[in-house]
């Protein structure tokens, strides 16, 4: 038998209410809070997940964001070249009418107001702006892309954008791949940051050459757009029929262009969007994570309160025995 | 007949001073590290008369207090266990609420929202508003790593105030022990030994092993002496060596940190003794401040010269948001009416890893103009954002220690690491607590006043009492018998 004196029951008494009060206070703290975790010692694995988790999803968040700034880009640029394919296409047809010999001086020249008119739209589609910025001048988009006279003014610079982590899609087409030319049209995704990662002395040589040939090199006689059509009205003009002929093919060819740029921009489209609704699942699939790694189960934590609460109240009962009496109480 | 007269008296006297010594354990029931009393009785020298041995009654031979010093020891033991992952895991619950990112904003996520705000901006690289917002994020993670620094930094002063009363109260309490010391020494050179001075001794003692491991031993003359586990003796008998706490400069400090405390003996301060302190609250303090602290500053150091270091390097290479001339050949102007047009650091750059968060703000030339954050490669071509989009990839890339690591992943193994501590000193401590309970219930049980059995102690010892002064009644009676003969 062991001895049991004042001290050590109460002792006794206090460390197992302490122990049983602290455990109903942890669960009171995870009732309210709806918390499993409210502190990073609670479950340091679990805390690092979920940090990380976070930041993932608020990365995702700009990712979406990026994305939908890219298709209001895409959606104006692909708006434009429709408007300016639907413009060939005018432009065509009135070549192929007045190529016979149908037409007289005069009809050609009351024509060519036409195609003075159709000059000005595509020059108009040229300067469009989203916001502030030009959409067709390379990385110069606070420069009017295009003068008066069809003169490109911008660069060959094309913007990327992050849509996914990683994933960079080009989000600009510029000025001289539409209007100009299409020798350098390649789809293939460049990483924007290839460049940046070479050393310095050779960037700055790059660059140089980059911006003096974008100066040098003028513009292959009617390879543009704009000479294109100022060709045919000064064709209708002269009442030139056979240089109207030939305008024909270099009019297919322009066409041509702007479809596979088209189609170019389509594409870029599909692919942000595809990227968006799957960083969209994936935000889904983090929050569910999250939510497992931090949040109480409710019933499990309601059902451990009560457990907890009766402990409590056993634990009361049976001190009531052991600290309200002695022997004291028995002696006369 | 007058033996029996004094063997009464003896009966009475015993009971008496047993009822005395069952009154003053009642009495000191609750005094804290009173332990309970016991008289020793015996009997008294036995006289020979006529040939046959007679008892004489029964005498106090000492009243002494039960103890047990292995019990003592272990107690101490457990104490100083206890206090020490007690402080600890205060001290780290406190550190762990600098990085409890849970539900606020952390750096975790300021820094998050800094390389957000650079793909924001690279989504519209001439938009000068973004880049104000760029500049306000960059602001956030300067403040936020100034506050965990901060943060630290206090901690780390609280422990050196912490440590510093703690110094004085061991000092008062050797003190103290050092007078019980001699007047132990006095009364018991006469008497038996006086158990309530050692009671209060051995309390001393345990207040003592709160702060660090002690060891008490008896040396060969007779002298009380205790001693700190690691640093050597405090007092012997009436001497004592006082303890002193005084601030280091930052070559000699114990955690690298201007200003912070450190104890030595007293009058010795080229010995410092912080770190050889063990269990209790002193060594724990210690190992906090001079170890996870100043582990986890340095963590935040290096993701803060990282951060800036990486930055810095790329933002550099771009040009300023605005016209910049170009030459003939091309070549670009390096600087205009504003100041430089390229190799614009975006944070002030850092000199050394050391102090880089707590030193960390924005450049000059950020400060002062928007336009003097880059975003394009090239100079004059406000729609590029190359340099934007690289400046945000550094999330993304391993740049910390020998690139083993994001900056991301870095912070979050400092992070997970504070929390592994913080919990397993939680655990130690519940676990050493339980010890300590056990151990004071052990003592207890030992030494402890039961009412009950002093309330049966009482009663038996009344009983003895009425029995001894009946005995005397008896040979009055016995006596008036006597003298009664002659009538």
């Amino acid at each position: 038998m062991s001895r049991v004196s004042e001290n050590s029951s109460s002792a006794a008494l206090n460390f197992s209410l302490g122990k049983a009060k602290s455990k109903l206070e942890d669960l009171q703290m995870k009732g309210s809070t709806l918390k499993d975790i409210s502190r990073p010692s609670d479950n340091p694995i679990s805390n690092v997940e979920a940090l990380s988790i976070t930041s993932n999803m608020s990365d995702n968040k700009q990712y979406q964001r990026n994305a939908d700034y890219a298709l209001l880009h895409l959606n104006v640029t692909e708006k434009s070249l429709e408007q300016l394919t639907d413009l060939l296409v005018k432009a065509k047809e009135i070549a192929i009418s007045q190529s016979s010999d149908f037409y007289n001086a005069d009809v050609r020249k009351n024509i060519a107001n036409e195609v003075n008119q159709l000059r000005n739209l595509a020059l108009s589609i040229a300067n469009k702006r989203v916001g502030q910025k030009h959409i067709f001048s390379g990385y110069s988009t606070l420069t009017k892309p295009f003068d008066v006279d069809g003169n490109y003014k911008g660069d060959k610079g094309h913007t990327t954008v992050e849509v996914a982590k990683d994933f960079f899609l080009p989000l600009n087409l510029n000025g001289h791949e539409i209007f100009y030319s299409s020798d350098d049209t390649s789809d293939k995704n460049i990483h924007p940051l290839e460049k940046l990662k070479k050393s310095v002395n050779e960037q700055t040589e790059e660059n140089k050459r980059e911006l003096a040939s974008s100066e040098g090199e003028r513009l292959h006689k009617r390879d543009n757009i704009f000479a294109q059509l100022e060709s045919l009205s000064v064709a209708l003009e002269t009442n030139d029929a056979g240089l109207i002929q030939s305008l024909l093919e270099e009019f297919d060819e322009s066409i041509s262009r702007l479809i596979t740029l088209r189609t170019r921009v389509g594409s870029i489209t599909s692919s942000v969007m595809n990227s968006k609704s799957r960083l969209e699942s994936e935000n889904i699939e983090g929050a569910t994570r999250k939510s497992k790694l931090v949040d109480a189960d409710i019933a499990e934590v309601f059902s451990d309160i009560t457990k907890h609460q009766n402990v409590l109240k056993t634990t009361y009962k049976s001190s009531q025995g052991l600290m309200n009496q002695n022997l004291m109480d028995f002696l006369r | 007949m007058s033996d029996l007269l004094n063997i009464g008296r003896t009966g009475l006297n015993a009971s008496k001073k047993s009822l005395e010594t069952t009154g003053h354990n009642i009495s000191n029931v609750n005094t804290e590290g009173y332990s309970r009393q016991r008289v020793n009785q015996t009997t008294n020298i036995p006289i020979t008369k006529g040939g046959t041995v007679h008892g004489t009654g029964t005498r106090i031979k000492s009243v002494t207090r039960i103890n047990d010093d292995f019990v003592n020891k272990r107690l101490e033991k457990s104490i100083s266990n206890s206090k020490f992952f007690e402080q600890r895991m205060e001290r780290m619950s406190q550190v762990e609420d600098i990085f409890n990112d849970l539900d606020t904003d952390g750096l975790n996520q300021v820094i998050n929202r800094f390389f957000n705000s650079f793909r924001e901006l690279a989504n519209q690289p001439e938009n000068e508003t973004i880049r104000s917002v760029v500049r306000d994020q960059a602001n956030l993670v300067v403040q936020d790593f100034q506050r965990i620094q901060g943060s630290l930094n206090s901690i780390s002063a609280g422990i050196d105030g912490n440590m510093e009363s703690e110094v004085t109260d061991i000092n008062q309490t050797l003190e103290h022990i050092a007078s019980l010391n001699a007047k132990i020494r006095s009364l018991e050179a006469v008497n038996e030994e006086v158990g309530d001075l050692r009671d209060q001794r051995d309390l001393a003692v345990r207040n003592l092993s709160k702060s660090f491991k002690v060891h008490t031993y008896q040396d060969n003359k007779g002298q009380f002496v205790v001693a700190a586990r690691g640093v050597g003796t405090l007092v012997t008998a009436t001497q004592v060596q006082r303890l002193q706490i005084g601030t280091s400069n930052k070559e000699n400090s114990t955690n690298g940190l201007p200003g912070s405390a450190d104890i030595f003996f007293e009058g010795k301060p080229a010995h410092i003794l912080t770190k050889k302190f063990q269990g209790g609250s002193l060594a724990s303090l210690a190992k906090v401040r001079n170890e996870e602290i100043v582990d986890i500053k340095n963590k935040i150091d290096s993701i803060a010269y990282n951060l800036t270091k990486s930055v810095n390097a790329i933002h550099r290479r771009g040009y300023v948001n605005r016209q910049v001339e170009v030459g003939e050949q091309g070549n670009v102007s390096d600087v205009d009416s504003k100041g430089m047009t390229t190799g614009i650091n975006f944070f002030k750059e850092p000199i050394g890893p050391k102090d880089s968060a707590l030193n960390m703000s924005l450049s000059t030339a950020v400060k002062e103009d928007l336009s003097n954050i880059v975003t394009a490669l090239g100079p004059n071509s406000p729609g590029d954002n190359r340099i934007s989009l690289a400046i945000s990839k550094i999330q993304h890339e391993r740049i910390v220690g020998e690139d083993e690591s994001t900056l991301e992943e870095f912070y979050l193994q400092a992070v997970g690491k504070i929390g592994l501590e913080s919990g397993k000193a939680r655990l130690d401590s519940e676990q050493a607590d339980g010890l300590k309970a056990q151990a004071v219930s052990i003592r207890e049980r030992l030494v402890g006043v039961s009412i009950d059995e002093e309330a049966a102690n009482m009663v038996k010892f009344q009983h003895a009492y009425d029995a001894s002064a009946k005995i005397m009644q008896t040979a009055d009676e016995m006596f008036k018998t006597v003298i009664g003969i002659k009538r």
